[in-house]
């Protein structure tokens, strides 16, 4: 008991000294982090649980891209006790002048099957219920497009040559839940209401909402899995959410997020556990001459660091919990109805992986204490530093939490290769300037040879010193250059996007009325490019789903069908990644390129077998080539291309897409070339720049958050390294000054000292990032890394500056004392 | 019941860079609880090597050594956790008062009345109105009385002196000489003392001179 006070005293003794506050506030930042994104991410799976149970709208639902066969819907309907079919379409909508681009769902009489529609007579009247959807002739609009098109109930909207008369004004669906986050305008008719020959698109989805007993369920999923392989299921019991695997990724990004934040507290750590490492030793050696066993010592560190973790992971628990609340009070708009909850198992397991990690950051300064010796307190004996042991560790520590976390190895490798390449940077650098500085002063008097003189004797800490410095400002330049660059990316999309106008779908048969629309209005169709929808069903024989679990940006837009595009040669905005490109003319039309993000994402060999649906069909293409997107040539890339010879062996309608020129005086008669060809899809840049904008401002507000968590541990990281330092400074400091050195010749020493640190730190951090920008801008983001050199020059200077700053007030602070006070340190 | 810690023929060296320094050879001695020991010499003769020996710090490059407690033949870790240990440079813990520092080894042995001792031990060596100050907040002498007191308080069976009076003044070296000889009697325990000073030296019941590898009685 005595000695668990004791460990207890020590341990807030400890925490009296800078050190041990920095430490303890740096675990607490990081597990504040972490926790909140824990709480956050539980209380949105438990809002997308019961999320599921109540807006279904049915036990279970079959989405397929194409309606099914006869054969099928009867199979279907013999295993169900109640069927409902809807149709999902993307249609433009227009009444009078406006427009707009709409979701329109085609119901027929027996939906819903579960729960009940709610309506009203305008946006803002008060709403009523009804058990079926609009009858044949008429049209509900949802309250948002109801607004953008000015129109009322009982005005009509031609929709195909067809009138439908606006009956109501829809404001909840039963479903819903199947539309996941989508913000799209809303519209819904009677199945019968519809043109027979109003065109589908490929992206057109088929929904059959279906009851029944479980075990009928469980036949239809069964039957489906077999007959239906494009086809995906969403169960009420046992199913999962369509927004689950949103947020997963959601969480995933932000978890890389945290594997650079814990880089940074990684290097605080280890500057302030140098100086703990220091004072463990002295107390083990002091404990060993009063009777002590080292391990009785070893168990009273270990328990001191312990419970000082606690003591971090009580604050961060409670700053965790109001943040979590304040972020769920943002999310409502996402995901509306969404509670703040306390999921005690999931903060202590990310408690519990944190302190996983920090133990293994400890495991170099456990090794050295079980060297600890009472001979030390005899002989005086030197202490190593085992800065590789710790570099080890470090790594192996931040590669656990990148895989506990990341969804996105590409990225992970290239942020991790980055910091790689900047470490070996500044070790060379560091060794380099000391050494040479070394040899240059030997034979010269002054302060800066005799500068270079003490930095040789303490290489080691002076290289932990760099690299942690360093480290810390290519994360912080990395972040703010990135951040920099993406928002003026998206500011100037719309001064490099060619055209003004987005041709995103349009059908063989709307290729001429285009032309046409174009050639009357002075407009001009900058380029068309054909594909086929196919949705990608197995990798090798393997079904997707199967074939890979973990979730990714790229195996989410995988589970809708995606453009396929064919061409003979190259496209002018994309050049060979890798393997062989197919020559014009090719025979051997099952060859298919990818994008090599999602061949890493899906992890995809050359040689694979990618299996597609399009159409009724299912095509095998060999993987031989993968393709990148470079400037130039316009902005359209597709992910998967294949020879132009597939085409001839593919049933399925081709679609186009592609950028139009439109005068000004144009834009007015959009209307009139929807409301002939309603399923074509164009989108005016204005509109695509309003979506980045809204992109923007979440992007930014999520990246100033997360700047400002750097911010916070780069401070950590600058007043570690003070702190860190301080000791072996007073003492040097105060040699000097017995020696006759003035304040002002100490300050001058100590300025090249630290001008000499940052400078290496400086140039290592921007040549990591110059790294990870070559690396991570194209192959993420489609960008060309060219960095702003008086960007770069300026920020060098103010990191200087500051670390100077910094060190020089440090020594200031450290002079004030009196010589006796500083030789005893 | 004897206990006795025994060095039979030992031998040490240590190897630098360059060479290798032999510090003694063929040396023998034998440590008793109730006798007190000192060992003088030149500075470099390896007197402080012996000590870290004679208390199973280290083990000698030749030779045998034995530790013995009432009767039983004991390993270095055991004996070690039977003795204590006084420096030249105090080796007080920094964040601890002086009531703290005494208190530390029983408190490491899980006695209850610690701090009860502590005080009393506090009293014996003159320094009760100092129970609160931190060691910044001591001189030099009563930083190595407390420490004198924290080697004897949990009562082993050995205790190791190095250099202890070495950043003492005469005056309070004198003092310090008294209390640790003082206590040595008290309790009964084998005290070996590593000093250059021939006064202090001169209060231990053995004398032994180290030079040149050879240990002799010192008149």
């Amino acid at each position: 008991m005595s000695k668990l006070r004791l460990t207890l005293e020590n341990s807030l003794n400890d925490l009296k000294d800078s050190d041990g506050r920095i430490s303890m506030a740096t675990q607490a930042a990081l597990l504040m982090f972490l926790i909140t994104l824990t709480l956050t991410s539980a209380s949105i799976q438990k809002f997308l649980a019961t999320n599921l149970d109540q807006m279904l709208g049915a036990d279970l639902v079959l989405e397929t891209h194409e309606p099914l066969a006869p054969a099928q819907e009867n199979a279907l309907r013999g295993m169900a006790s109640g069927v409902s079919r809807t149709r999902l379409s993307g249609i433009t909508l227009t009444h009078k002048d406006a427009w707009a681009r709409v979701q329109l769902k085609a119901v027929d009489s027996q939906y819903p099957l579960e729960g009940t529609l709610r309506i009203a007579d305008t946006p803002a009247s008060p709403e009523r219920t009804a058990s079926s959807g609009p009858e044949v002739g008429e049209i509900w609009l949802g309250a948002r497009l109801a607004t953008k098109l000015q129109a009322r109930v009982g005005e009509t909207i031609m929709l195909g040559g067809k009138a439908l008369t606006v009956s109501a004004i829809l404001l909840h669906e039963p479903d819903r839940l199947m539309e996941g986050h989508s913000v799209d305008l809303r519209a819904m008719v009677h199945h019968d209401s519809l043109s027979a020959t109003l065109p589908t698109s490929g992206k057109d989805r088929t929904r059959h909402l279906i009851a029944g007993p479980t075990d009928a369920q469980a036949a239809i999923e069964a039957w489906a899995t077999d007959a239906l392989p494009a086809a995906s299921i969403v169960k009420k019991h046992g199913g999962q959410h369509p927004l689950a695997t949103f947020w997963q990724r959601t969480e995933n990004f932000l978890g890389l997020a945290s594997v650079i934040l814990f880089f940074l507290g990684a290097v605080a750590l280890d500057m302030t556990n140098r100086r703990w490492l220091a004072k463990m030793r002295y107390r083990l050696a002091i404990y060993s001459s009063i009777g002590t066993p080292l391990g009785t010592g070893i168990a009273m560190a270990l328990g001191g660091w312990f419970l000082s973790f606690l003591l971090a992971a009580l604050l961060a628990t409670g700053l965790a919990a109001l943040a979590h609340s304040a972020i769920i009070a943002n999310l409502q708009t996402v995901f509306p109805g969404a509670e703040a909850s306390w999921s005690v198992a999931d903060v202590a397991q990310t408690i519990g992986l944190l302190l996983m990690l920090l133990m293994a950051l400890q495991i170099p300064s456990m090794l050295q204490l079980s060297r600890a010796s009472l001979l030390s307190l005899i002989r005086h004996t030197g202490e190593d530093s085992h800065v590789w042991q710790r570099l080890f560790w470090g790594l192996l520590s931040v590669s656990l939490l990148a895989a506990a976390y990341s969804d996105n190895w590409l990225l992970t490798g290239m942020t991790l290769a980055a910091i790689g390449v900047a470490l070996v940077l500044m070790i060379a650098l560091t060794w380099g300037a000391v050494r040479l500085g070394d040899i240059w002063g030997r034979r010269r008097t002054g302060l800066l040879p005799f500068a270079f003189f003490i930095m040789r004797q303490r290489l080691f800490a002076k290289s932990a010193q760099v690299m942690g410095l360093g480290l810390c400002g290519l994360l912080l330049l990395f972040t703010l250059m990135l951040m920099r660059d993406l928002s003026s990316m998206m500011e100037g999309y719309a001064r490099t996007h060619d055209g003004n106008l987005m041709v995103t779908e349009a059908q063989e048969n709307h290729v001429e009325a285009l032309h046409d629309w174009a050639s009357a209005n002075q407009a001009k169709v900058l380029t068309l490019r054909p594909f086929v929808y196919a949705k990608l069903i197995s990798v090798n024989g393997e079904r997707l789903n199967d074939y890979m679990q973990k979730p990714s940006d790229s195996l989410a837009s995988l589970q809708e069908p995606i453009r396929l595009h064919w061409t003979d040669q190259m496209p002018a905005n994309n050049r060979l990644k890798g393997g062989t490109f197919w020559q014009p003319g090719t025979d051997n039309w099952q060859q298919i390129s990818v994008e090599p993000e999602v061949m890493t994402d899906l992890n995809f060999s050359y040689g694979d077998t990618l299996t597609y649906q399009i159409g009724d069909n299912q095509y095998d293409f060999t993987l031989t080539s993968s393709h990148v997107f470079q400037s130039g040539g316009g902005s359209i890339t597709f992910w998967f291309q294949v020879p132009a010879s597939a085409r001839a062996h593919i049933d399925a309608p081709s679609r186009f897409m592609g950028s139009m020129e439109l005068p000004e005086a144009a834009w007015d008669k959009l209307a009139s070339l929807w409301q002939q060809h309603p399923t074509l899809a164009l989108a005016p840049l204005r509109e695509l720049t309003e979506r980045f904008d809204q992109t923007l401002g979440i992007v930014t507000q999520i990246t100033s958050g997360y700047a400002g968590m750097i911010l916070l541990l780069a401070l950590f990281v600058l007043a570690a390294s003070v702190s860190g330092f301080r000791a072996d400074d007073r003492q040097k400091n105060g040699l000097l000054m017995s020696m006759g050195l003035k304040d002002k010749d100490c300050l001058w020493l100590n300025f090249h000292d630290w001008a000499v640190t940052a400078l290496v730190a400086a140039a290592g951090a921007i040549g990591g990032a110059w790294a990870a920008g070559l690396m991570i801008y194209e192959a993420q983001f489609g960008m060309s890394y060219q960095p702003n050199l008086w960007w770069v020059a300026g920020t060098m200077v103010l990191m200087v500056t500051t670390v100077c700053l910094v060190g020089y007030l440090a020594c200031r602070q450290s002079l004030k004392v009196s010589v006796r006070d500083l030789m005893n340190g | 019941m004897k206990t006795t810690i025994e060095l039979e023929n030992i031998s040490h060296e240590f190897t630098t860079d360059r060479e290798c320094i032999r510090l003694f050879e063929d040396l023998s001695m034998t440590i008793r609880t109730g006798q007190t020991q000192a060992i003088v010499g030149p500075s470099g003769a390896g007197k402080s090597s012996l000590l870290s020996i004679a208390a199973g710090l280290e083990a000698p490059t030749g030779g045998t050594v034995r530790f013995f407690l009432d009767g039983t033949n004991v390993d270095a870790r055991t004996l070690r956790a039977n003795s204590g240990f006084i420096f030249q440079q105090f080796h007080l813990m920094p964040e601890l008062d002086a009531i703290g520092n005494l208190a530390l080894p029983l408190r490491l042995k899980g006695a209850r009345d610690a701090f009860d001792q502590a005080a009393d031990w506090l009293a014996k060596v003159g320094l009760s109105d100092r129970a609160r100050h931190r060691p910044h907040q001591l001189s030099g002498g009563e930083q190595q009385r407390i420490a004198v007191a924290r080697a004897f308080i949990s009562n082993p069976s050995f205790i190791f002196a190095d250099e202890p009076t070495g950043n003492l003044d005469a005056r309070t070296s004198e003092s310090i000489a008294s209390l640790m000889f003082d206590c040595a009697r008290e309790t009964g325990c084998g005290l070996v003392i590593v000093t250059h000073s021939r006064r202090l030296a001169a209060q231990a019941d053995t004398r032994l001179h180290l030079e040149a590898g050879k240990l002799e009685m010192a008149a």
